[in-house]
């Protein structure tokens, strides 16, 4: 074998190139393509700094547009939509849909002529890129055509929360704290209701399929309410609505990882259970030892997926009467816009929740991909 | 219920096995003593993995019993975790865990039943793996191992239990044919150290090579029995006739 391996690098520095070569006209036609969504989007974005530091005065123009010198944030708005109508941002724009109309046109006329696979990548993607740069320029025309004032106004008037970046902080960490604390206190509860539903004895698998279906069953806003109303003030529990939560969002994704975890372990071979049970292992051992740390491996990423629903479900802790200081990012940015009529905080809240899954998922795509290397499939092993 | 007068190892006694409806073993007899060879032949769906499964109870016989070491297992008393320490079963689909190493493989069970120390696991696992020729393989997980490889260590992991009865379901049938030497090579090798042992098997040579006795096995019934040379030689039934025309 060693001396095939051998043989074959001699043979082969390196695969063949299945690309091809280009040429210098599908590559024009791709930098077309990028030169369009850079020219587009980064010429945007570069404006709206530009003008974000050198921070101008209130023009008439805005104030023409209704941004009139009292209102709050004024100058920041103004900021925004003037740099969005500079004629600097309009060279930028044109430039990038002239340049992406070019590369959709010479992409796809020339895609069919061309006797490379790279050649015809080039065409390809060029054309591509061309049509995102020009759907993206003409909606940026478009929107500084309509309204762009009351736009900003609304959704961008970042001065207008200045006062409340601390608690939105703090929002969300509440977030997190109530996402993490019910996921993880979830995973211990499903994996126990996994084992005990996995039972071949009825009695025992009977009440955690009830558990299963009632909390899978029923909303979990009413799951929060009854919780909280019903159980807790009813029977004088005395939780706090903060601690309710955590214990209907651990017991309500204790349900959902449940079945889970089921699928996990069903999805494992039966001789991987007869090979642990043929060594002496008791049933208990062979789910400690062999079973339950494959299906752990294999259900990481639907997990994961009911963690991501769960960061969007701590939202629905409204109904618990909470107060300022224990709001999830979502009611936090409703209170704000309570205060104040303006939609930015919506738009901070959304900023908020991606900051918090857009690393987390990054994360956990890492950690899987780390588990699995030790689970390659067995080779030879029928199926 | 023990017989300190029995001497075989394993003795089956009138199995019957019922899977819903379905009649699989209609009362088979058997009887090993230490040191020898039982292959198992027969076509497919005959009911010879079935046999096999019920000697260590993976699958409780309906009806008779089995007799290990002198014990009825299949009383319903019998701590079966216990018996199955010394009685090792090797598969046709390998079944080792994925998830460890060759090593861990077999340590696990030499540390979490059997409750040896760490290092002295690790010395019979290496030991182990040495004898099937995998002691450089001992840090390679299954994914990285071809399947005959992955067979040897799954027959060392058996081993490593120090099992009185070794079982072996089809361990080559899953194997490139390239592949199925080496293992039988160290099947070969542990007939000849004098281990008991039950192959249930689709390879003839090795069949008349290596048993001591043979069962042919059709329809749920051990239809013909006797050393094999002697039954491969002189077949007495037209359905042995037909499998061997096909097989041989």
């Amino acid at each position: 074998m060693a001396v095939t391996a051998e043989a074959a690098t001699a043979v082969w520095e390196s695969p063949p190139d299945v690309m091809g070569p280009s040429a210098p006209v599908p590559r024009a036609i791709f930098w077309s393509g990028i030169a369009a969504l850079v020219s587009v989007g980064g010429g945007v974005v570069a404006m709206q700094l530009y003008y974000a530091i050198q921070g101008g005065t209130l023009t008439p123009a805005c104030v023409q547009g209704g941004i009139s010198p009292e209102l709050f944030g004024a100058r920041g708005v103004c900021n925004i939509v003037t740099a969005l109508n500079a004629a600097m941002t309009s060279f930028f724009l044109y430039l990038g849909i002239a340049l992406g109309a070019v590369a959709i046109v010479a992409g796809s006329v020339l895609y069919s002529r061309q006797d490379t696979r790279r050649k015809k990548e080039h065409c390809i993607t060029g054309a591509i890129l061309g049509v995102q740069a020009v759907v993206v320029g003409a909606f940026l025309l478009w929107f500084r055509a309509s309204d762009p004032f009351t736009f900003a106004f609304q959704f961008l008037n970042f001065e207008r929360i200045q006062d409340y970046w601390g608690g939105f902080l703090r929002a969300a960490a509440n977030t997190v704290i109530l996402a993490f604390a019910g996921e993880l206190g979830g995973i211990v509860v499903g994996l126990v209701l996994s084992l005990l539903a996995l039972s071949k004895r009825r009695a025992v698998r009977a009440p955690a399929r009830a558990y299963i279906n009632f909390f899978r069953g029923t909303p979990l806003i009413w799951q929060l309410s009854f919780f909280y109303f019903g159980l807790n003030l009813g029977l004088g529990l005395g939780l706090s609505g903060y601690v309710s939560a955590i214990v209907i969002f651990t017991l309500n994704t204790g349900a959902y990882a449940a079945e889970v975890f089921r699928a996990g372990i069903q999805s494992l071979e039966r001789g991987q259970m007869e090979a642990a049970r043929s060594l002496g292992m008791s049933y208990p051992s062979a789910l400690r030892y062999a079973i339950v740390p494959q299906a752990v491996r294999r259900v990481i990423p639907p997990l994961m997926n009911e963690f991501v629903i769960l960061i969007k479900d701590t939202s629905l802790i409204i109904v618990l009467g909470l107060t300022q200081t224990q709001l999830d990012l979502y009611n936090y940015a409703r209170e704000g816009f309570a205060d104040t009529f303006n939609a930015t905080f919506f738009v901070v809240a959304a900023l908020g929740y991606l900051a918090v899954t857009l690393p987390l998922i990054r994360l956990v795509n890492m950690a899987e991909k780390k588990l699995r290397s030790g689970l390659v499939s067995i080779a030879g092993a029928p199926t | 219920m023990t017989n300190a007068e029995d001497k075989a190892v394993v003795r089956l006694e009138g199995i019957h096995k019922w899977f819903g409806d379905h009649h699989v073993l209609k009362g088979i007899d058997l009887e090993l003593d230490a040191g020898e060879v039982q292959v198992v032949v027969g076509p497919s769906g005959s009911g010879k993995s079935t046999l096999l499964r019920c000697v260590n109870m993976l699958e409780i016989p309906s009806q008779g019993h089995v007799w290990f070491e002198g014990r009825d297992i299949t009383d319903i008393r019998t701590d079966l975790n216990e018996v199955r320490t010394r009685m090792g079963i090797v598969f046709q689909a390998f079944n080792l865990f994925p998830h460890m190493t060759a090593l861990r493989n077999i340590t696990v069970a030499l540390q979490k039943v059997l409750k040896v120390d760490a290092t002295e696991a690790r010395d019979r696992a290496m030991e182990q793996l040495a004898r099937v020729g995998l002691a450089g393989k001992a840090d390679a997980y299954p994914g990285a191992l071809s399947g005959g490889q992955q067979q040897r260590v799954a027959i060392a992991r058996a081993l490593a239990m120090r099992p009185t009865l070794m079982l072996f379901d089809e361990v080559t049938s899953a194997l490139d044919p390239e592949l199925v030497g080496e293992v039988l090579d160290v099947m070969r090798q542990l007939a000849e150290e004098g281990m008991t042992m039950m192959v249930v098997t689709h390879e003839m040579g090795f069949a008349r090579e290596v048993g001591t006795w043979l069962i042919f096995t059709d329809g749920g019934l051990a239809v013909e029995r006797g050393k094999p040379k002697e039954v491969f030689a002189n077949p007495q039934t037209e359905r042995l006739q037909q499998f061997l025309a096909k097989v041989l």
